[in-house]
């Protein structure tokens, strides 16, 4: 038998689930608009903290997440901009090479140079060019700034070059000016741990002032004329009044040299207008640079007098459904001068 | 202060803690589909010793913030966690559920049963619905479980009032 107090609870509870099941429905099959009308008022008033809440939670998260792609960014980026600069460097030396290979009128063979973390490195220069690429022994070794070394045995498939520091190395030379000839050697005193070289024999007569340059002057028949040895940076000494030596700074350095161009024909030639100096150099490399703007320029008009064609040649097909219409464009390049581009073909061209 | 009251504020606690979890913890951790369920462990848990009516009511109410905040058709989340309150309430009569692994299957059956009526009532297509019914329903009723279980081992004194007057 069930008491009375039990039958009010048992029918309070039907009537609160009848209730909630009633309005569920009611929400189940209202209108979206009245469900969406309800959902945002709960979330502006009564939810309002759980929806901070879970807000606060969504920003942890993907700020966790965040932060660990702008770590795995900022990492690559460090991994990036660590050969960024070498790469940048290697690039301008390659370009110089070019450039230099451009202006050679004789032989040359194009090497890596292969270095090898020895503390003699520097004076000897494995080359990766053989015999096989045309390299002999004696074959001079340049680089864009000057005079590398020469090469002292070769097997087929490389070379060992004698750079300018090691001791055995002479090379004649003569300053830029032509009032100064004499013998070229490295230096036993290099200033702050670098190589320098010597200009020995000068007579001493004949003043040498700072900052001249000073060429290979071919004489010997080993080493062309007018590949840039150094540059006067002082004297070293004089000898009893006869004879100065100066001191130079070479013109290239072999230790941070890591493509080279071995001549391998005309040792008789005269180089000097295939090293040119600072500002000669500088002018030709913005010329280049115009150059290769203008022509960029020239090809991007190229390719929109090309678009608007395929554009005029699209709308004039009788194909798409629509009249053939005469459209003539007329690009114009600035760098042209304004003068017009490819002519663009009237309809009568696309009906055929 | 009766140690009935203490014990009612001390599940209050924790079903607030349970919320905290839900909305602050839930999102930071687990994927959401497998993720457990920490609403439907305070509702089962407060359903299994409250009358019908009430956990109706406390179903009802679960099921209108999932709706609010949740992207699902509106009404059905209330409709299922209506009907699962309801259930589990009725269900600690039928079943010895002073257990604790039987409180804990308790709320995996509710957990699967709540995903059944909130899919069918949304319109689930037949692909989907097989899916979320196979794979994820079971997969977050076992975390649910398995959380409920441990939420009750820790406050198992707590737990073990009956909350009808």
């Amino acid at each position: 038998m069930v008491s009375s107090s039990d039958r009010r609870y048992t029918r309070r509870d039907t009537v609160l689930f009848v209730l909630c099941l009633g309005l569920s429905l009611f929400g189940l099959f209202s209108p979206t608009s009245w469900g969406y009308g309800v959902a945002d008022t709960l979330r502006q008033t009564v939810l309002f903290p759980l929806v901070w809440l879970q807000t606060r939670a969504e920003e942890g998260r993907t700020s966790r997440v965040r932060f660990r792609q702008v770590t795995l960014e900022r990492d690559s980026a460090a991994y990036l901009a660590q050969f960024l600069p070498s790469l940048r460097a290697e690039n301008e030396r390659l370009r110089q090479l070019l450039r230099l290979s451009h202006r050679l009128k004789i032989g040359y063979v194009s090497a890596e140079v292969l270095h090898q973390p020895q503390a003699m490195d520097g004076r000897t220069l494995l080359l990766s060019a053989g015999s096989r690429e045309g390299v002999s022994v004696f074959s001079p070794v340049v680089s864009p700034e000057g005079l590398i070394g020469v090469v002292l045995t070769v097997s087929r498939t490389s070379s060992v070059a004698m750079s300018w520091a090691h001791p055995e190395f002479r090379v004649s030379a003569f300053t830029v000016s032509g009032n100064a000839f004499g013998v070229v050697a490295p230096s036993n005193e290099g200033r702050n741990g670098e190589g320098a070289l010597e200009f020995r024999g000068v007579p001493y007569r004949d003043s040498v002032p700072l900052g001249t340059l000073v060429l290979s002057s071919g004489l010997g028949g080993v080493f062309p004329k007018g590949v840039p040895v150094g540059t006067v940076i002082g004297t070293v000494r004089e000898e009893a009044g006869w004879e100065r030596v100066y001191r130079l700074r070479p013109a290239a350095n072999p230790g941070s040299a890591t493509h080279v161009l071995i001549l391998v024909g005309g040792r008789t030639a005269d180089l000097r207008p295939a090293f040119p100096s600072d500002s000669l150099l500088e002018a030709l490399r913005l010329d280049s640079i115009a150059r290769v703007r203008r022509a960029d320029s020239v090809a991007q008009a190229a390719r929109e007098a090309r678009a608007m064609r395929r554009d005029s040649l699209r709308r004039a097909s009788p194909l798409q459904g629509g009249a053939p219409q005469v459209q003539r464009v007329t690009p114009t390049s600035p760098i042209l001068g304004g003068a017009p581009a490819a002519p663009v073909p009237a309809a009568e061209d696309s009906a055929q | 202060m009766s140690s009935n009251r203490v014990s009612r504020i001390q599940l209050l606690l924790v079903m607030l803690l349970l919320v905290i979890l839900q909305f602050y913890i839930r999102p930071r951790l687990w994927d959401a589909r497998i993720s457990p369920d920490f609403l439907l462990i305070a509702l089962m848990l407060f359903a299994m010793r409250s009358s019908p009516g009430v956990a109706a009511l406390a179903g009802f109410a679960v099921g209108l913030i999932a709706d609010t905040l949740t992207p699902a058709r509106f009404g059905a989340g209330a409709l299922a966690h209506t009907l699962v309150g309801y259930l589990g309430s009725w269900g600690r009569s039928v079943f010895f559920a002073d257990n604790v692994l039987v409180n804990a299957a308790f709320v995996a059956v509710g957990l699967w049963v709540r995903d059944f009526v909130v899919l069918v009532a949304s319109g689930t297509n037949h692909r989907q619905l097989i899916a979320e019914l196979t794979l994820y329903s079971p997969l977050q009723a076992l975390t649910t479980a398995g959380f409920a279980l441990i939420v009750l081992v820790t406050f198992r004194s707590m737990f073990s009032i009956r909350l009808d007057p």
